[in-house]
């Protein structure tokens, strides 16, 4: 009697590369659709709006704004902390570390709600700004600040990664040639860093532009791009939101490109090998 | 000169322990030791680039334990040259140097005056190696650190950069520390040698000191002694010649008989009577084809197992009474004493040849 034969491995190969496809398809097509349909549908109305609705234009001009200078600040302030972490072997790093990633996890909201409790007007911090003439909630100060909260870790984690991709010794020999710690890291770890810590500063521009809950918490007025967009559908619906969240859209397709500029810049020197 | 005191350094897990040696001014000292010795870590602690945790570094009589790297006045070539990418060969040259002249003159001297414009991304991996060497003199330093720098390069162009970074040395006089894990290149380069093995120092002095009298077996076996044996050692007191009476036989070197395997070898040295090792270089022990009557104490009758030419000289190994002795001949030595395996050989060695440790 005749045994049954197994089934060829290379059938079973091709049942799940096809399997494999076709997840792989509806994954792509469940992230892009609604993208795509939004621009589809309001984009040319949204950039019309751009000359005709001076509402869309400020609040743009407002977001850009902002998350500029929240990107800015970061940079100032999280190249150092980003640099001591991918260098420096003190105790407590992994600490450090888990609490400045600690906004990416929080709902948006609530790291609203966080910055509120500390900057709001009735506390110490917003009392002393308070007397410096500065105040935090319902201001463009207040949504520079949500926007530097919620984006930074962002950055942080990048400008580590591209601290740590340049090797140490080339500041090690930067110094045996005469270089002080900031000279070197000036001339060399720098300069060798660039792309990487450009790429971050993107990344963390585009989070700030896209920020929508912690700025709400704070301030909702003045409006920024997301915050306008949320009020045009809750006051009038779908078809007056459209435009903006097109146009919304249609920004993060700059720090896209840019991105997808600096990587292909990035292999060339790898091809030519 | 570079004076390290019972210095300690630590990176992660890794722990230097204890080094004490000194390269005196304009001297050349080479450390030697296995992949993970802490051979780099050492260098660095030199440098500066890892904290010394105990102990007392001297560069130029002054104590640097515990200064930047910018104010040691060295220089540090690695085996992967850390060029930095972003610049050109010229500005790599330039990088550290005392002043424009210097960087020309570095330049033509290792033949990159062409390249100077180049990016040195570009540059294939010897002349990367060159610019670092360049780059590293044109500071003009006191103390330069070499960490195996020609390792990556081509055996032509390793010869062609140490006989170029040699006529600069004898010129300058600067003190050099070199790694290396190459025994040839020490015994060529080195004034002073320095072994090392996880993170200990086993041993420092003239390498070949150190290749003739390693100080354990370990220290012969990693530099390549063929002959190591394991055996017990006896002062021959009552051979009248070699006895000096009323010496304490720890003082003084007397002749010693190395009993291992099936064969007594006779030596010379302080050895306390017990275990031992014995180390005979392959390059002191001779064959013949009939005894010869020599002052060689060491003979021994036996049969050629094994031939490994490499080049004009070829390894010999002997069976003598179940021991395996190795002899370097040369290979034309072979080729008239008609020498085979099988082919039975006289060994012969002298008692000063048989370092006891």
């Amino acid at each position: 009697m005749l045994e049954p034969l197994a089934r060829p491995p290379r059938s079973r190969d091709a049942i799940l590369s096809v399997a494999a496809a076709l997840a792989a398809s509806l994954f792509l097509l469940f992230l892009v659709a609604p993208l795509v349909g939004l621009v589809g549908s309001g984009g040319s109305r949204g950039l019309r709006a751009l000359a005709s609705d001076p509402e869309l234009r400020a609040s743009l001009m407002l977001t850009v704004g902002t998350a500029t200078l929240a990107t800015a600040l970061g940079i100032l302030g999280a190249t150092p902390v980003a640099y001591a972490l991918a260098r420096g072997r003190f105790r407590g790093r992994a600490l450090v570390s888990a609490l400045i990633d600690l906004p990416l996890l929080i709902p948006h909201p609530v790291a609203g709600i966080a910055l509120l409790l500390v900057l709001g007007q009735r506390t110490a911090f917003g009392v002393a700004l308070g007397a410096l003439g500065l105040r935090i909630v319902g201001s463009v100060t207040g949504i520079v600040c949500a926007m530097l909260f919620v984006s930074a870790p962002l950055y942080v984690s990048a400008a580590r990664e591209a601290f740590d991709r340049v090797d140490p010794r080339f500041e090690g020999v930067a110094r045996t040639l005469g270089d002080s710690r900031w000279r070197a890291i000036r001339r060399v770890t720098l300069p060798l860093a660039w792309r990487g810590l450009l790429a971050a500063a993107i990344v963390m521009w585009a989070r700030a532009v896209s920020e929508f809950g912690a700025i709400v918490i704070l301030v909702y007025h003045p409006r920024v791009a997301s915050v306008l967009s949320y009020e045009r559908f809750t006051a009038y619906g779908l078809r007056e939101a459209l435009p903006v969240a097109a146009v919304l859209v249609l920004l993060a397709l700059v720090p896209l490109v840019a991105l997808r500029a600096l990587r292909g810049d990035e292999r060339l020197p790898s091809r030519r090998r | 000169m570079i004076a390290l005191e019972d210095v300690s350094a630590r990176v992660g897990d890794f722990t230097l322990e204890s080094i004490t040696f000194q390269v005196p001014q304009g001297a050349y000292g080479i450390v030697i030791g296995p992949t993970g010795a802490g051979k780099t870590t050492l260098v660095e602690a030199i440098a500066g680039l890892v904290p010394i945790t105990r102990g007392r570094l001297v560069l130029g009589g002054e104590d640097l334990t515990h200064a930047p790297p910018e104010r040691r006045r060295l220089s540090i070539v690695y085996q992967h040259a850390y060029l930095f990418p972003h610049l050109t060969v010229r500005e790599n040259v330039a990088y550290g140097s005392i002043g424009s002249r210097v960087v020309v003159e570095m330049l033509e001297r290792f033949g990159l005056a062409e390249v100077a414009g180049r990016n040195v991304r570009v540059l294939s991996g010897g002349e990367r190696q060159l610019v670092a060497v360049a780059r590293a003199l044109a500071r003009r330093p006191e103390v330069l650190l070499l960490d195996e720098p020609f390792a990556a390069l081509d055996p032509r162009r390793r010869v062609s950069v140490r006989r170029e970074l040699r006529t600069i040395y004898f010129e300058r006089r600067f003190t050099v520390l070199q790694v290396t894990h190459d025994f040839h290149e020490a015994g060529l380069l080195g004034d002073l040698g320095v072994v090392l093995d996880r993170g200990r120092m086993l041993q420092a002095g003239k390498p070949e000191e150190i290749f003739r009298r390693p100080a354990s077996p370990v220290v012969a076996d990693f530099l390549g002694a063929e002959n190591v044996f394991a055996g017990v050692a006896q002062p021959i007191r009552d051979d009248a010649p070699d006895w000096l009476p009323g010496a304490d036989p720890e003082d003084v070197e007397h002749a010693v008989a190395f009993t291992t395997g099936g064969i007594t070898l006779y030596a010379l040295g302080h050895v306390i009577p017990g275990t031992a090792h014995a180390v005979i270089r392959a390059d002191d022990v001779s064959l013949s084809r009939v005894p010869s009557s020599s002052s060689v104490r060491n003979q021994f009758r036996g049969t050629v197992v094994e031939l490994a030419p490499a080049g004009a000289i070829t390894r010999v190994t002997v069976d003598v009474s179940g021991i395996s002795l190795v002899a370097a001949v040369t290979t034309r030595s072979v080729r008239e004493l008609e020498i085979a395996p099988g082919t039975e050989v006289f060994a012969a060695f002298k008692a000063t040849s048989v370092h006891l440790c």
